[in-house]
């Protein structure tokens, strides 16, 4: 049985416009990716990453080619489609977290389920709080936003976006603000969601923590430089004991 | 409809966390509602009290009084003064007219068994009760037969016997008037303050004829003659017919102005319209003023607090909300306050009409369109400033509201 293509796009490119002055942000991608794929995405800053999954997980359209999901084409969907697609098939971990400020922890996880149209799931505190358990935050369920560190803050958003299940997981420097141990606890939480079956597709600066993935891709101004499978692929054991080589 | 519940649940989170930014846009709102009630009622209030006013001094009023003119700033008479012929000559041939009074005002010390004052008083004929509807708590009227022999008897009003009187019953007694005593026959029932905001309970009546035989001198003229038209149709008729018989008396020819001049209720009550129709414009313009101020107010808050909010809604669009969603979210929070405010502000201005009557006796029914224009008021500065500065972050793509500085 052939794998179901989660994501496919085709030539993409997506433009800014700042007056005069034109960003041609990403160019002509032409990517594929099947469902159960772990990719990394790196690159130089400024070299596109954001933009292009940004594109990816519906937040933004490119200026020109076409990108479907699961088999939609995305570039038709109006806005409620998009905001359903979002809601219910992607859960998206921003590099600037995006939580809503006064508030706790758990009630912005539970945020992606009071926008569920489906009904599937009964009791959102309950699976607010399991996924904020998931990241290692199941003591800090009630604490502010101001409350809580910039990693802490990383994982609620992380908890947040794996709250409603998504079959794709998109991740923005997931691990930007965490010291080396705790990115190697999130990238190995990646690793089981991915055996589990999720798509997931993250962006990082740190080869490191690419090597958890199974395929890394390089951008380069807006292209895609390399695409290759990753040969040996880091485990938590073997990550942890070069951390300490290291050290 | 369960989507709806969901939504109505986080707008009253949403004000609830940003409780300090919705009670300060409240609180603009029940300032604006408040000051608009107050304003537009007090307006309302002032003009009504002053048409019961003139309204109460009988709608068949006619004056009638020598023409003065303004000369250096006094007022100069212009013609002969009013005076008996006049007087009587009107009472004989007015066909129009059914009751008349000459009015003399003379100055004077006024002493009682328990205090004394300077004060006006009024020489007035018997009918003069009549044609200002006065009426009496206890005592009687002094009658025609005083007049003509010019009695010295009086007609007292509240405020003169409690402060020539104390809690002596009056009637009976005497007051001296510049030293020639009037004995008390009647005490008026109070009337409370007059359209010009004279107290008219300070006053003493007196036969006309007495006042002008004791008091000062001897005058031959009358200040003002009182006089009433047989009803109130007739009123325009009883001025014409008296302008007309006065020319004749006076030999005026014609072609020439009059030498006297009528103002009739009527007319009085115009007067006082445009007074009270400028007073009204010039609150309007303060309450306008105030919303202004209640609207820049809550105008601040808001665009301090729209990149926040921006935000805010770029995150709830990225994990997945529809855009109705967050329209939905935001009326309902500009409803809200805005419902929450007026309501307040309602009260705000009720009570303050009330505290206002308590404090200076002056009654003011809030007006109810007032109450509209202030609801009016908080429905605008709520969905201006709470929905549709929202609905344009909603129409944005989730990243470029995220992004938004
Ligand atoms: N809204 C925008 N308007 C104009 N230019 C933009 C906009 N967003 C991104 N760009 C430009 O597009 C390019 C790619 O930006 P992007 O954020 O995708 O980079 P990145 O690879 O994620 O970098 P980093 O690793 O620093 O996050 C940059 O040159 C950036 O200046
Ligand atoms: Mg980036």
């Amino acid at each position: 049985m052939p794998l179901k293509k989660v994501i496919e796009t085709k030539k993409v490119c997506r433009v800014f416009k700042n007056g005069e002055i034109e960003v041609h942000a990403v160019t002509d991608v032409d990517l594929l990716i099947e469902e159960g794929e772990f990719v990394a995405i790196m690159g130089a800053s400024g070299s596109g990453k954001s933009t292009f999954l940004n594109i990816l997980g519906c937040l933004d359209k490119p200026t020109s080619g076409d990108y479907y999901l699961d088999g939609v084409h995305v570039n038709n969907l109006n806005k409620n489609e998009l905001a359903d697609i979002r809601n219910q098939k992607i859960g998206f971990i921003f590099q600037s977290y995006n939580l809503l400020s006064r508030t706790t922890a758990i009630e912005n996880v539970e945020l992606p389920l009071v926008y569920d149209r489906t009904g599937r799931f009964s009791d959102s505190k309950e699976l607010a709080k399991k996924a904020l358990e998931q990241v290692g935050l199941g003591d800090r369920l009630y604490h502010k936003t101001n409350q809580l560190s910039g990693g802490e803050l990383q994982r609620v958003a992380i908890a947040r976006a794996l709250v409603n299940d998504p079959a794709l997981i998109l991740s923005d420097e997931a691990t930007g603000n965490l010291d080396s141990k705790a990115s190697i606890d999130v990238a190995d939480l990646f690793v089981e969601l991915n055996d589990k079956g999720k798509t997931i597709v993250m962006i990082t600066h740190e080869p490191e923590i690419a090597q958890f993935a199974k395929r890394m891709i390089y951008l380069r101004d807006g292209r895609v430089l390399t695409d290759e499978i990753i040969k040996n692929r880091s485990t938590k054991e073997s990550a942890l004991r070069d951390l300490e080589l290291t050290a | 409809m369960r989507q709806l519940f969901k939504t109505f649940k986080v707008a009253f989170q949403a004000i609830y966390k940003n409780r300090t930014r919705s009670l300060l846009t409240m609180l603009g709102i029940i300032i604006g509602v408040g000051a608009v009630i107050m304003t537009i009622s007090a307006g309302e209030g002032a003009t009504k009290q002053v048409q019961d006013q003139i309204s109460g001094l009988g709608t068949n009023l006619l004056m009638i009084y020598t023409k003065t003119e303004h000369r250096a700033g006094a007022h100069v008479r212009m013609g002969k003064p009013i005076n008996k012929k006049d007087f009587e000559m009107l009472q004989k041939n007015s066909v129009w007219i059914s009751k008349l009074s000459p009015l003399v005002v003379s100055v004077a010390q006024a002493i009682g068994p328990n205090g004394y004052k300077s004060i006006a008083i009024y020489g007035v004929s018997d009918q003069y009760f009549d044609i200002l509807s006065r009426d009496l708590l206890t005592g009687e009227y002094f009658k025609e037969e005083d007049v003509k022999t010019a009695r010295k008897v009086c007609v007292i009003g509240k405020t003169i016997k409690d402060e020539l009187f104390l809690d002596l019953d009056p009637i009976g007694r005497q007051i001296r008037i510049d030293k020639i005593p009037f004995t008390v026959v009647g005490f008026l029932k109070e009337e409370g303050k007059g359209a010009m905001g004279q107290d008219q309970d300070d006053i003493i009546l007196a036969p006309y004829t007495t006042i002008q035989n004791r008091l000062s001198g001897y005058r031959r003229g009358y200040d003002i003659i009182m006089a009433s038209a047989n009803s109130e149709d007739h009123i325009t008729d009883a001025k014409i017919e008296a302008t007309e018989l006065l020319r004749e008396t006076h030999r005026i020819l014609e072609g020439e102005e009059n030498d006297f001049e009528i103002t009739t209720q009527i007319e009085l009550q115009e007067i006082t319209g445009n007074i009270t129709g400028i007073l009204t414009i010039l609150l309007g313009a303060i309450a306008s003023i105030s919303l202004l101020v209640g609207g820049i107010g809550i105008m601040n808050i808001m665009l301090v607090s729209v990149t926040e909010r921006t935000r805010e809604i770029g995150t709830r669009l990225a994990i997945g909300a529809r855009e109705s969603d967050i329209l939905t979210q935001f009326l309902i929070e500009a409803v809200t306050l805005s419902l929450a405010g007026g309501i307040f502000g309602v009260l705000l201005g009720v009570i303050g009409n009330h505290v206002i009557y308590k404090i200076t006796n002056f009654y003011i029914p809030t007006a109810l369109y007032s109450i509209l224009i202030g609801f009016g008021f908080a429905a605008f500065v709520g969905i201006a400033f709470g929905y549709f500065p929202a609905r344009k972050a909603a129409k944005l793509n989730p990243i470029d509201a995220l992004r938004y500085e």
